[in-house]
């Protein structure tokens, strides 16, 4: 409003020009286009469709043909490749699959790969060549909501036909029915050169090479003084001149040229110059046969290898694979060996110039298509080779029929592989080299937040036991692309991440024509440099992808010229142009894993998108497409940005100012977005509440009652908090809401609420506060067995000894919809044969089968009802019906409740609502929270929530508290608050004048109350409450079981014992460790120490050994002692009592 | 009692504004534990029926049934009756079966919806045995007919799904749960009183004492339009936040005005979910108290009464 009001001024005079600063566009708007074009898991998307329409070309167009071995005119050719429509074939007829059939039925979420082929067949000896179309030669399981699946594009009301939730995000896959995610797995990023120091201390650069055909690890070292190449092929460290040399720099002139003309670069290199001097290494000849002997022995090399000589091969091959050698041409890897020197000698003399590894403009993420697409790699040259070899055996057979070399590529070993790999998580290609566990997840369906934050994880590459602080403190260079606070408490602390709201991840983009652009802007070709031009003063060097191109000598215009083509869209839009004035490089980054996010650009600190922008973005002229393509914004990697000066908000632009932040609130994630002004708590609190939001009861999805998940938790009455943030909005919380506005009232009652803990209103209990729905899956299989014989379910009896079990059953024998079910009662009337391996012929007999019904095992006194039985085929063509059953519960003391502000506590107790505090306006609080929980927790945010909720329910608006939003307006701030609480009435101060409930007079101070959205958590007492008397007990040590599921007993730990020993409670050790648990009475022969037994019949006590039964006394031993004595005898160690007189 | 002084007090009651749901009335002449029994006794133990058991035949909605029972149990019904009824536990007509007229009452419900558009299943559709006892009416008694309005919404159904149950209300008290409580607010305040000190408040000016006006929350004080006397508008509205005192104080006037709370009077207001009138609401309670303090006074004089109320009951007899 004021822009417009100063818009009208231009007109005017000079007014305008002394108008403070002009007020600032507001932003916000783009956010929704933003995740309205790239969706909160797009890097999925992204990384899958990707992959689906490129990655997966390229690596077919890579293997296209393959040649039998035996007749090289027997081939088959790859003409093309593509991937269907998900479906399955349901008798031999393709039927179309949706993601929620999938999920019922448990079949895996896959579309057929189509290939064209052209090849060689054989029929009656005569050789001639087909095409064919359409060849499925597997299947690939398809991320939902990418290109292929049958959800692309669809609205709200196709999806809801589809059974699916609007607010999914999707970017998961569904194999076997289970959902899986591929994690994002963080990587340091390939082919750069990394200074840093090894164990010892000293000065290293390494460089990870990636290419398509080779990994390898670099590492040049100095070590007193002396300059190594480390590489696995070889057996110990090589000193690096001789490598240079054998690369063909014969010349140490030429080499010390190319560390530039400054002599500490000279002096550094001496010791290594000498060194090789040393060994008599002078010529190219002499270092290739100097280094012929340090290659490591146990290697296998083929003839031509030896030939060529292997140190040869290997410097060509391995050393700095990334770099490319055209026709034994070394000069490119000379130069970037030098770079390499360069680089280490400039940490050597100043130690800033060392990189960190854990700088995220150093890493890279790999997403599910990069993933894939190794997997996919492997599994297709795997198929070839096998069709090849297949072929082979069948050529060499001497009689021979008809052949079709397109029958040997349709295995199902792509299907099969791909399945595997995603539903177990382990990724083994052998061929790259590979072996990771746990890569994929299946997506926790607890809360809503919990399966978006899923997305959004970053899993580490580090082992978690590292006891180091580096990879996981706060890094600087996170801003805005990784969520600060969001990360688990405990040993993946600070490891694991989770990407910030606006953050996207690159994929690759092809270089070659980004290297022909940068030479037509001036880029000298490297190969035409001399060694002293290398690094010569004022002129860059341009790197693209760890590849130097060459070098520039006005690089700022270069760089300028880059990124006006690029924000003209001429050249990809998440190129990355970085100059680094440090090292007097200049970066190109196309590949893919970057992370980056969009910025508004501004010139000379003023904001290019004006106020008729976000106009006609509102009117719906716009997208935010169009303003990317109009060069209003841009994505800046992690790396760009340090060539960025980013103002916060455009009041605060400098002229020096290039960027302006789109909004503030972004750089928090998905589940600390729901925190309402988390930037006035103290910071681990909104760590807490991260990891708590996952696990808060509420909606799960639109979808949710059509689900059959093996547990769901639901609360009967979801509420979308009073008081929102904008993410909250963005992320579709307030439309599946877990939680509850409860009028909270910060005093102590009871002394039930020390610890945490809070007193609950009864009646706000009776009338649906915090009631939940927990749903469980039961599931039997109708087995058919090798004897053609089957389970068979049977008619329940309706009198006799189990009519009352099998109350609930239906005439069909499964237990009814809408039953009640209570423990111990049947569900299914199932019977089994009693043989299932012999074949039986004629009519079986009633007695042939035995009961095998299942039974409801629930928490005793409860009682739940079936909510739905399904029926579906497994894969074995076995019948299998599932159950789900609903249990209704109300809050109950013990129950774990909390607040989004990290402050969980449990229910301490209940108290009826007339003994409840009371206001004179009648208002009276849900819950009573103590006020200890604030001084030390600092939660300051859930203050202003109170407050915020209480303004919020007095004038009928939803107030904000998004994280930093105060200035742009996307909070409310506390003076506003107050303003409208006191014309509503209420005390500025949030405080009410209370009554005590039960006498009646007023209270001594003036309560603090209002409404705070509260979280019901999982964790509830009806899971977890355990004790036994007697009970079970394990067979083997007759000791009581152990855990609650077996009804276990409690044990008596070494601390507890220790502390009973301390005490002197001897009879009370005696009792716990030895009566209540495994007492036994054992007979003792005194003559040889060992156990006899009791001989029921003789009536007397016999020793084994002694074959004797005079000396034989008996007393009492822990079974489990006995138990030790014989398993010491059974190997050979004789354990004998000696007993005295007690 | 004789030769005892009696602390007996004649309590009375104004009543203020009475609506069928709402009543405003002042209690004097009585201390905090009686006002707040009585509280304590409208929202907690006078009786209401509710629907207690729930019969569900034909359940094809969104909801389960379990949901349905609960939100049914909710549904206020009118309950002038419930005073004379009968607890199901302890009614000899059907042996505490609950299933007879004089403790219960049985409802149906049947809905289908058929067309295009959702149907609204809500409490006009619940159909009762006893034309005593129906789902609360709230459509405006003051005349204008609002055809949205239509009661309580249970569920709502889309085309083919259907919903047929009996249910069975009985009486109950609030203290059992909620649904049988009749008292939406109940709540009382003390009655303030407050007293200007004109002299002092003559030795502001007209903006001081503007601020001063300002500086409460809630409208307690005015300034008179012609005399500029600041006046007392409504001592009702004080909530005790004392943020004129505060305000005097920092003007420099401590005294400028007094407050304190009346101890022995107190200003009530009563809404009701409906099942009771609220006038009915508070004599029933009335009633209540009186058959609670009756059975103190019944055992007044038996010797087991000193067993069980130990010195209260000696007390209670004037020991």
């Amino acid at each position: 409003m004021v822009a417009k009001e100063n818009e009208q001024d231009v007109g005017i005079d000079k007014q305008f020009l002394a108008a403070p600063v002009k007020s600032a566009v507001d932003k916000f708007q783009l956010l929704p286009e933003f995740l309205k074009v790239r969706g909160l898991v797009k890097q999925h998307l992204d990384s899958f469709n990707y992959f689906v329409r490129t990655g997966m070309k390229n690596i077919v167009r890579a293997n296209k043909e393959i040649r039998s071995t035996v007749d090289k005119n027997v081939y088959l050719r790859y003409k093309s490749v593509r991937i269907g429509e998900p479906s399955v074939v349901v008798n031999s007829v393709m039927d179309q699959l949706s993601p929620h059939r999938c999920r019922l039925s448990d079949i895996t979420y896959a579309a057929p790969i189509y290939v064209d082929i052209e090849y060689v067949t054989e029929s009656n000896g005569k050789k001639s060549t087909a095409t064919k179309s359409d060849v499925i030669i597997g299947k690939m399981p398809i991320m939902l909501r990418s290109c292929c699946c049958l959800l692309y594009g669809k609205d709200e009301e196709e999806l809801a036909r589809l059974g699916e939730c609007p607010l999914d995000p999707g970017g998961y896959f569904i194999v076997k029915g289970t959902e899986k995610v591929i994690l994002i797995q963080e990587q340091l990023s390939k082919n750069r050169i990394i200074i840093d120091t090894d164990k010892k201390g000293c000065v290293q650069a390494s460089v990870m090479s990636s290419t398509e055909a080779r990994k390898s690890k670099t590492v040049i070292v100095m070590e007193k003084e002396k300059i190594y190449l480390s590489l696995n092929q070889f057996e110990k460290k090589v000193p690096i001149m001789a490598v240079m040399k054998a690369m063909g720099m014969e010349s140490d002139q030429e080499v010390v040229q190319m560390l530039g003309r400054d002599p500490r670069y000279g002096a550094l290199l001496l010791p290594s110059i000498e060194e090789c001097a040393s060994h008599h290494v002078y010529t190219q000849q002499e270092a290739l046969e100097f280094l012929e002997g340090k290659v490591a022995k146990s290697r296998f090399y083929s003839a031509s290898v030896e030939k060529e000589g292997r140190a040869m091969v290997i410097l060509r091959d391995v050393f700095v694979a990334n770099i490319p050698v055209r026709e034994n041409n070394f000069r490119l890897k000379c130069m970037y060996v030098a770079v390499m020197l360069r680089r280490m000698m400039e940490a050597i003399i100043n130690k800033d110039a060392m990189d960190d590894k854990d700088y995220v403009g150093n890493k890279r993420l790999e997403l599910s298509g990069q993933l894939l697409s190794l997997l996919f790699e492997d599994l297709f040259k795997t198929l070839n080779e096998e069709a090849v070899k297949e072929v082979d055996a069948f050529l060499n057979k001497p009689s021979r029929s008809r052949f079709d070399f397109s029958t040997y590529i349709t295995r199902g070993r792509i299907t099969v592989g791909l399945e595997r790999a995603l539903s177990t998580g382990n990724w083994d290609v052998k061929r790259f080299r590979m072996n990771r566990k746990g890569m994929t997840q299946v997506v926790a369906r607890l809360s809503f937040i919990g399966t978006l934050g899923m997305m959004t994880r970053i899993q580490p590459q580090f082992e978690k036991s590292r006891k180091v602080s580096g990879p996981r403190a706060l890094q600087p260079s996170q801003w805005g692309m990784l969520c600060p606070c969001d990360t688990p408490e405990g040993e993946a602390c600070g490891l694991v991440k989770n990407l910030a709201l606006m953050t996207h991840v690159t994929t690759d983009q092809e270089e070659g024509p980004i290297i022909s652009l940068c030479y037509c802007l001036g880029v000298e070709d490297l190969e035409l440099l001399s060694g002293e031009e290398l690094h010569a003063p004022n002129s860059y060097l341009i790197i693209l992808n760890g590849l130097i191109l060459g070098k520039h000598r006005r690089p700022k215009q270069f760089a300028q010229a880059m990124r006006k083509l690029r924000r003209a869209g001429k050249i990809g839009e998440f190129i990355s142009i970085f100059v680094n004035e440090k090292q007097h490089c200049l970066y190109i980054a196309s590949d893919g894993g970057r992370v980056c996010r969009p910025l508004v650009i501004a010139d000379r600190g003023v904001s290019r998108i004006k106020e008729h922008h976000m106009k006609e973005l509102k009117d719906g002229m716009r997208n935010f497409d169009s303003f990317l393509r109009e060069g209003l914004i841009e994505y800046l990697d992690v790396n760009e940005e340090n060539n960025a000066l980013i103002a916060l908000y455009e009041g605060e632009a400098t002229i020096d100012t290039t960027h302006i932040e789109i909004e503030p609130f972004t750089i928090l994630g998905v589940c600390a977005g729901l925190i309402p002004f988390p930037h006035h708590n103290q910071s681990p609190r909104n760590t807490y509440q991260c990891a708590m939001g996952k696990q808060a009861m509420g909606n799960i999805a639109y979808n949710q009652l059509c689900r059959m998940d093996t547990l769901i938790y639901l609360l009967v009455y979801p509420q979308r908090p009073l008081l929102t943030t904008r993410t909250i909005e963005l992320v579709g919380y307030d439309k599946l809401g877990a939680g509850q506005n409860a009028t909270v009232a910060v005093m102590s009652y009871s002394g039930y609420d020390i610890e945490d803990a809070i007193v609950m209103n009864k009646s706000s209990l009776d009338r649906g506060f915090g009631r939940c729905i927990v749903m469980k899956k039961l599931a039997a299989v109708h087995q058919k067995y090798a004897n053609n014989t089957s389970d068979r379910i049977i008619r329940p009896q309706r009198d006799g000894r189990n009519a009352e079990k099998m109350q609930i059953l239906d005439e069909d024998g499964l237990a009814a919809p809408g039953e009640i079910i209570r423990p111990q009662d049947v569900y299914i009337y199932k019977q089994s044969p009693i043989d299932t391996k012999n074949t039986i012929s004629g009519t079986v007999p009633e007695s042939f089968y035995k009961d095998s019904w299942q039974t409801y095992k629930g928490p005793e006194g409860e009682t739940a009802v079936v909510d739905r039985v399904a029926l579906s085929t497994d894969r074995n063509d076995n019948m299998s019906i599932t159950f789900m059953i609903r249990h209704t519960r109300r809050p109950e003391v013990g129950d774990k409740f909390s607040s989004r502000h990290g402050q969980k506590g449990v229910c301490g107790t209940i108290v009826q609502q007339e003994d409840f505090p009371f206001s004179e306006r009648g208002i009276c609080p849900d819950l009573i929270m103590n006020p200890h929980g604030f001084p030390s927790r600092m939660t300051v945010g859930k203050m202003i929530e109170l407050l915020g909720g209480k303004a919020g329910v007095s004038c009928g608006r939803f107030h904000y508290g998004s994280a930093f939003g105060e200035p742009s307006g996307h909070a409310d701030k506390v003076e506003v608050i107050s303003e409208t609480l006191v014309k509503h009435g209420f005390s500025y101060t949030g405080k009410d004048f209370i009554y005590s409930g039960i006498t009646g007079m007023p209270l001594q101070a003036y309560i603090f109350m209002g409404p705070i959205y509260y979280q019901k958590l999982k964790h509830m007492v009806l899971d977890k409450m355990h004790a036994r008397g007697s009970g079970p007990k394990v067979m083997m040590t007759r000791q009581p079981t152990e855990g609650r599921s077996r009804n276990g007993g409690l044990r008596v730990g070494e601390m507890e014992r220790d502390c009973l020993i301390a005490y002197g409670a001897s009879m009370l050790i005696y009792e716990r460790l030895m009566i209540s648990s495994d007492p036994f009475e054992v007979q003792v022969c005194r003559k040889c120490g060992l156990l006899g037994y009791y001989n029921s019949k003789l009536k007397a006590a016999i020793c084994s050994t002694c074959k004797d039964g005079e000396k034989i006394s008996t007393l009492k031993l822990p079974y489990a002692c006995k138990l030790l004595f014989q398993e010491l005898q059974s190997m050979n160690i004789v354990p004998r009592l000696q007993l005295t007189e007690a | 009692m004789d030769g005892i002084a009696s602390y007996q007090r004649f309590p009375t009651v104004k009543i203020r504004e009475l609506k069928d749901d709402y009543a405003k009335f002042e209690l004097r002449n009585t201390d905090a534990s009686i006002a707040n029994a009585l509280r304590r006794v409208m929202i907690s133990e006078v009786p209401t029926v509710a629907i207690d058991l729930v019969e569900i035949e034909i359940n094809s909605t969104v909801l389960n049934d379990e949901f349905l029972a609960h939100r049914l149990g909710l549904v206020p019904l009118t309950s002038e009756r419930a005073m004379s009824m009968r607890f199901s536990r302890d009614c000899d007509a059907c042996d505490g079966d609950g299933q007879c007229e004089f403790c219960s009452v049985e409802f149906h419900l049947r809905a289908k919806c058929i067309g295009d558009q959702t149907l609204d299943v809500t409490s006009k559709d619940l159909y009762s045995s006893d034309h005593t006892v129906v789902p609360v009416d709230f459509s405006d008694a003051s005349g204008y007919e609002n055809s949205e309005q239509r009661g309580i919404i249970i569920v709502k159904l889309r085309r083919g799904q259907e919903l047929k149950l009996r249910a069975i209300a009985r009486k109950g008290i609030g203290k059992d749960h909620a649904k049988w409580s009749p008292a939406a607010t109940v709540t009382f305040m003390y009655e303030p009183a407050i007293h200007i000190n004109q002299e002092m408040m003559e030795s502001l000016t007209l903006d001081e004492k503007q601020s001063f006006v300002d500086s409460s929350p809630t409208k307690v004080f005015e300034i008179d339009d012609e005399t500029h006397q600041v006046k007392i508008v409504d001592s009702e509205a004080y909530a005790y936040d004392e943020e004129v005192l505060k305000k005097a104080e920092a003007m420099g006037k401590p005294g400028l005005v007094e407050i304190y709370a009346k101890e022995d009077s107190f200003i009530f207001t009563v809404e009701s979910t409906g099942a009771v009138k609220a006038s009915q609401l508070v004599l029933n309670a009335i009633d209540i108290l009186k058959q609670k303090l009756d059975a103190v006074r019944l055992s007044e004089d038996t010797v087991e009464a000193d067993d069980q109320f130990g010195e209260l009951g000696a007390h209670m007899r004037g020991g």
